[in-house]
């Protein structure tokens, strides 16, 4: 009785979360307008393609009766191909997301969360299932998915920096990883290995924040990270800065050789930047990839 | 205490603290400045970056010596240094300190209580005790620790008057009741009172008596005097002295209510006299206005004089025979004593049953002739309590029966039935000129013009006591202004009127110099002991020894004669006093007043009352550090980089550079005022409701154009005015559509409002509503003219009379519809005496322009026409519906033509009867 109450009430608070993060994230799909999203090609699918002549080994049954009573040819109609494809996302959720080096500006992990599930939207949209990559939800179509999506990216990570999700991926899937990438790049290139000899393709964003990409700051300082799991401490900051952007220039470099080795594609996000270029930008790299 | 280089330390061994200073120095440069924590996520990529080595992470140099400083500050400032240590031989023993406390010490009061400061600190030092009495207001002495007296010091204040021979007596008393000897210490305001004499051997019977006193007298101003047109200002000092100029202010309140100085004069005493005398000639106005006069620079009772009724301003009050009529200015019987009367009175409005209980100084009465018998008997009551009644003969007066038979008792002859008249067509002779003034008379020595003349007069009946009461009279012996008294007041008759129909007296200077020997003559009354017998009067401001006013309070009333005749001490204070409406100054020098130096026995030491103050430095040092370490704080924080002195720097510098905007005109202003005033413009109200603001518009565009065609009125293109934001003085009509939805303008917005009818003005207001709003329904647009009009200054209204000025201005015209018509359209209502005259076929209405023409008739929708100059809605149906429109054309025209020419057309109905009168 009072377990169960508690997880209630647990979960009336993790859902009250819900609804503006969806809402944020259908305002901001909403400024995407999608365009038509056939394959081009004739194939299986809903949408009247073209008619042709009826060939020999076409079935009669697939033979068009209204377009070939105008004529003596009979005339076969085809559909265009209509394929739903996966897409499988993971979102960092660890502790290191959770910075905004302003007060003004949000932080990483909701800049993060809000794109993937904006992309979300825009797909299940589209007509293509979407998930988590892992066991924990595979892709499936329609709105319910996105609620059990912005579900899953309401909880946090405690570690301080998550590893991507790679088990279970679905063969030739798409593939969209958005976080920081200041963890360790074993687990990265672990994943984006794996995912390659899968054939499973996609896009990685990196979020991150104005403060780390300009390193602003002076004097004796201690740094640590979000979970405190880490810390450096130095006597003059300012002095470490030229060592320090040389290193997260490195980390991209690193990132940028990772992907081009393995197909995928790249993308840069700030978060004082507004969320619809970086959306923009994954719908783009997704839709060409995908045609 | 240890004196180093004129500085002294009071508690010197704390200095020894400074040794440590070198330690600290070495304490604080080993520790570096304390981390700042941060939240940073990709402190990944920091771990294994090395601090470069030659990174210092010491306290800068300049941080360091900063501190030290502040250590140092800390140190020397607890160790109490003073600046300029007295060095003075201190006795021993009680001492008493005496205080004069005077108003002729109020001046020199900050200094006086500086030196006593001093020596409280100086005792307190030795360990004496002391004792502080006021001969102003004695206490018995009580000895305790001086520091217990500094606290009492600012409670110690001069009185506003001299020790008295009582307070003498009760200080002597008290001081034998005192055992055992002590020094006195006697701070002296170098007046001489009684019995000084005695006090003094009284005190140097107990020890030794040091004087204290100022180089520089005490200065009085004795009460102003007013005689011959002029204020008397008389400034003393104690004693002849050597050549001084002193600066008398007198002060009061400008015509906006505000206490300022009105006048100054600058007296010079010179060597060897005592006083010094200065006329000040003053316009009666500013006179009236003075409240106090005060020496500059002097801050003492003495040195300033309050001023009562005598300086005041009348109060007159003009009541005319007939009621005058709006606009006849020049024709009204008051306008010459308005005129004249108003630099110097103030005027009482209202008849003469209101204007009664007011109790004013004059009441002049211009050609009345009946008055009902209470009225009279109130009037009598008045003249007899002192009142000066004027009076004017006019029409109604030669017409009537008033004082034929007998002597009225409101007038001071009786008079022949119809008066006279000279020098007219019909008359024998010449009009009459004025005879000089008798000895006797106040007009005596006043100057008569020769172009004075009076052709028209009331006659005086001949009476054996008619020949004391004439005052002034015509050249041929004719009285022309009689007088008699009645009780404590006075009747004058002028035997013409109160403006120039009768004679030329009101139009020359001397009616002028005339009024104003009658009205001063009343005006000043002098306080005589017999006057204020058995009179109470209530203290209202009391003045104290700075001579500040202040309120009385509940202070007690005083009798009349102890108010002039008894000394000033606690029991009768100085400041201003009151019974029923008169006023009474009580000063704290009067006219008899002899300020006397102070003479001491030879052997007695006088000192000046220089003081050489100390000044301890410790709390100077100790704001220091605390300033310095405030400074370190910031500059901690910057360095540490917990500050962001980039953020702050940059809105400091933007708060710099920041020009405040000017409340200069605009451009928009200037060209606003060019594009409303280049030619004539008509304009309309903006009621933010687009569709009746566009009508508007293009009505008046349709108004213009019919004033175009048919009237040599050229209006430009109508302007819509916004009422909060643009000025209206430039437009001779506003049309205002009422709308439900409009909003209320703001306060400002009918501020401009209510000027631009008040200046001439017209505001054609229309609620649009004829067709639903009938006789006595109330419509939302008519509510809401309710609601808009209510703070707007508009007089009475009628509906248009059928011979108002507005149904002839151009057009002939009998009714005024818009698109609509019937509802009936209110303009301002004529006066009440507007008659019809014979043979006339109008009456003579108001004579300005109404400034406001109230309707629901929809006038602009009718007028309303396109860019085309068609018509843009209908009216009516067919041939009826375009007369309607025509006719609405016509009310506008009508309109615009009473607006530029007011009256002309109501006047040009005189054209046929003036042809007649001349006989053409």
């Amino acid at each position: 009785m009072n377990a169960a109450l508690t997880l209630r009430e647990r979960s009336e608070a993790e859902a009250s979360r819900l609804p503006p993060l969806l809402a944020r994230a259908e305002h901001l799909a909403g400024t995407v307008l999608l365009g038509d999203h056939g394959r081009r090609r004739s194939g299986m699918g809903d949408d009247f393609w073209q008619y042709r002549p009826a060939q020999i080994g076409d079935s009669r049954r697939m033979i068009d009766h209204r377009r070939s009573a105008r004529g003596d040819q009979q005339y076969v109609r085809e559909r265009e191909w209509q394929i739903a494809q996966s897409v499988m996302l993971w979102v960092d959720q660890g502790a290191s997301m959770r910075f905004a080096s302003d007060k003004s500006l949000p932080t990483k992990a909701d800049r993060a969360r809000l794109l993937g599930l904006a992309t979300s939207i825009l797909l299940v949209r589209g007509g293509e299932r979407v998930g988590l990559t892992g066991t924990t939800l595979p892709p499936r179509r329609g709105n319910a998915q996105i609620i059990r999506l912005a579900q899953a990216w309401s909880e946090d990570d405690q570690s301080d920096y998550a590893p991507p999700e790679h088990r279970a991926m679905i063969p030739h899937a798409r593939a969209v990883f958005i976080s920081d990438f200041l963890g360790p790049m074993d687990e990265v290139e672990l994943a984006l290995t794996k995912a390659a000899d899968r054939g499973v393709r996609g896009v990685i964003l990196q979020v991150l924040d104005p403060g780390e990409e300009t390193f602003p700051y002076r004097g004796r300082t201690i740094f640590e990270s979000v979970g405190g799991s880490v810390r450096h401490e130095t006597l003059k900051a300012a002095e470490l800065r030229d060592r320090y952007l040389q290193r997260l220039a490195h980390r991209k470099d690193a990132l940028t050789q990772l992907c081009r080795a393995t197909g995928w594609q790249m993308g840069l996000h700030h978060t004082g930047d507004s969320a619809q270029a970086a959306l923009l930008w994954i719908y783009r790299a997704l839709d060409g990839g995908t045609r | 205490m240890t004196v180093l280089a004129g500085i002294g330390f009071t508690a010197p061994w704390v200095l020894l603290g400074l040794l440590t200073l070198p330690i600290l120095w070495l304490i604080l440069r080993a520790v570096p400045p304390a981390p700042i924590r941060r939240m940073f996520p990709a402190v990944t990529l920091l771990l294994g970056l090395k601090d470069d080595e030659s990174v210092s992470d010491r306290t800068p140099w300049w941080l360091l010596l900063l501190r030290m400083l502040a250590a140092a500050a800390v140190i020397i400032g607890l160790a109490g240094p003073v600046l300029n240590p007295s060095r003075d031989e201190i006795g021993s023993g009680p001492l008493l300190m005496v205080l004069d406390a005077s108003w002729a010490g109020a001046t020199r009061w900050p200094a006086t209580l500086d030196q006593i400061d001093a020596q409280l600190t100086e005792a307190g030092r030795a360990g004496r005790t002391v004792a502080i009495l006021r001969l102003t207001e004695p206490e018995t002495p009580v000895f305790q620790a001086a520091e217990a007296w500094r606290g009492h010091l600012p409670g110690l204040m001069p009185n506003p008057w001299q020790p008295t021979e009582p307070q003498i007596a009760q200080t002597i008393a008290a001081l034998n009741s005192i055992d055992g000897g002590f020094d006195t210490h006697w701070f002296s305001d170098r007046l001489d009172y009684a019995d000084h004499a005695a006090l003094v051997s009284s005190l140097q019977a107990r020890g030794d008596v040091v004087v204290y006193q100022a180089a520089s007298r005490p200065m009085a101003i004795l009460p102003a005097a007013y005689q011959d047109g002029l204020i008397q200002l008389t400034v003393q000092r104690a004693g002849p002295g050597p050549e001084e100029r002193v600066t008398v202010l007198a002060q009061g309140r400008d015509p906006a209510g505000t206490a300022r100085v009105l006048h100054s004069v600058e007296l010079a005493l010179e060597a060897g006299n005592a006083s010094a005398q200065a006329d000040l000639a003053l316009p009666s106005e500013l006179r009236a206005r003075i409240t106090r006069f005060e020496i500059q620079g002097q801050r003492s009772a003495g040195a300033v004089t309050l001023t009562d009724d005598s300086l005041r301003r009348r109060e007159v009050a003009l009541i005319a025979g007939s009621l005058n009529r709006e606009g006849l200015e020049l024709l009204s019987p008051l306008h010459y004593l308005t005129q004249v009367l108003n630099p110097t009175a103030d005027f009482v409005d209202g008849g003469l049953t209101e204007v009664l209980p007011a109790n004013p100084d004059v009441i002049v009465l211009s050609d009345v002739a009946q008055m009902s018998e209470p009225e009279k008997a109130d009037l009598i009551e008045w003249v007899e309590q002192g009142g000066l009644l004027l009076r004017f003969a006019g029409p109604r007066m030669a017409a009537s029966d008033l004082g034929r038979d007998t002597e009225d008792s409101l007038l001071p002859a009786r008079l022949r039935s119809g008066g006279r008249s000279v020098g007219g067509a019909m008359s024998w002779g010449e009009a009459k000129t004025l005879a000089p003034f008798p000895e006797t008379s106040p007009f005596y020595g006043l100057d008569i013009p020769d172009d004075v003349v009076v052709s028209t007069q009331v006659m005086a009946q001949p009476d054996p006591n008619l020949a004391d009461r004439v005052i002034a009279s015509l050249s041929d012996g004719t009285p022309l202004v009689t007088r008699k008294a009645l009780g404590l007041g006075q009747v004058v008759l002028f035997h013409v009127t109160a403006d120039a129909e009768w004679s030329s007296l009101p139009l020359s200077g001397l009616f002028v110099e005339m009024l104003d020997r009658l009205a001063v003559a009343s005006a000043a009354k002098s306080r005589q002991e017999a006057q204020l017998l058995g009179t109470i009067w209530e203290p209202v401001q009391i003045m104290d020894g700075f001579g500040t006013l202040s309120d009385a309070g509940t202070l007690a009333g005083v009798d009349g004669v102890e108010l002039i005749s008894g000394q000033i001490g606690p029991e009768l204070r100085p400041g201003l006093y009151e019974s029923g409406k008169q006023k009474l100054a009580l000063n704290v020098v009067s006219e008899e007043t002899q300020l006397r130096p102070v003479v001491w026995p030879a052997n007695m030491p006088i000192k000046g009352q220089e003081v050489s103050t100390e000044t301890p430095l410790g709390g100077l040092l100790l704001s220091l550090a605390l300033i310095l370490l405030t400074v370190d704080v910031i500059a901690s924080l910057a360095l540490s980089g917990r500050l962001g002195l980039a953020r702050t720097t940059a809105a400091a510098l933007a708060a710099f550079l920041l020009v405040p905007e000017g409340h200069a005109q605009t451009p928009e202003d200037t060209e606003f005022a060019l594009a409303a005033t280049h030619e004539l413009v008509l304009a309309h109200v903006l009621t933010g409701d687009a569709q009746v603001d566009d009508i508007a518009q293009a009505g008046l565009r349709g108004l213009v154009q019919t004033l175009f065609y048919r009237t040599s009125v050229e209006p430009a293109d109508p302007i819509g005015v916004d009422l909060e934001r643009d000025e209206l003085a430039f437009f001779p009509l506003l049309y205002w559509p009422i709308s439900a939805s409009q909003s209320q303008p703001s306060a400002e917005a009918y501020v401009k409002l209510n000027a631009y009818l008040r200046s001439g003005g017209m505001i054609l207001f229309d609620t649009r509503d004829a067709d639903i709003a009938g006789f006595g329904a109330s419509s939302p647009n008519g509510r809401k003219l309710q609601q808009l009009a209510g703070p707007l200054n508009i007089p009475a209204l009628e509906p248009i009379p059928r011979d108002h000025v507005l149904t002839r201005t151009f057009y002939l015209l009998q009714d005024f519809p818009g698109r609509y018509s019937g509802t009936e359209v209110w303009v301002e209502a004529a006066p009440l005496d507007a008659e019809q005259i014979d043979g006339m076929p109008f009456r003579n209405l108001n004579d300005n322009v109404t400034p406001v023409v109230i309707g629901g008739n929809d006038w602009a929708g009718a007028w309303a026409v396109d860019r085309n100059g068609q018509a843009l809605l209908p009216v009516g149906r067919g041939y009826a519906g375009e007369r309607q429109r025509e006719l609405a054309n016509r009310f506008g025209v009508n309109l615009v033509m009473h607006v530029l020419t007011g009256n002309y057309k109501s006047d040009q109905v005189h054209v046929p009867a003036l042809l007649d009168r001349l006989g053409q």
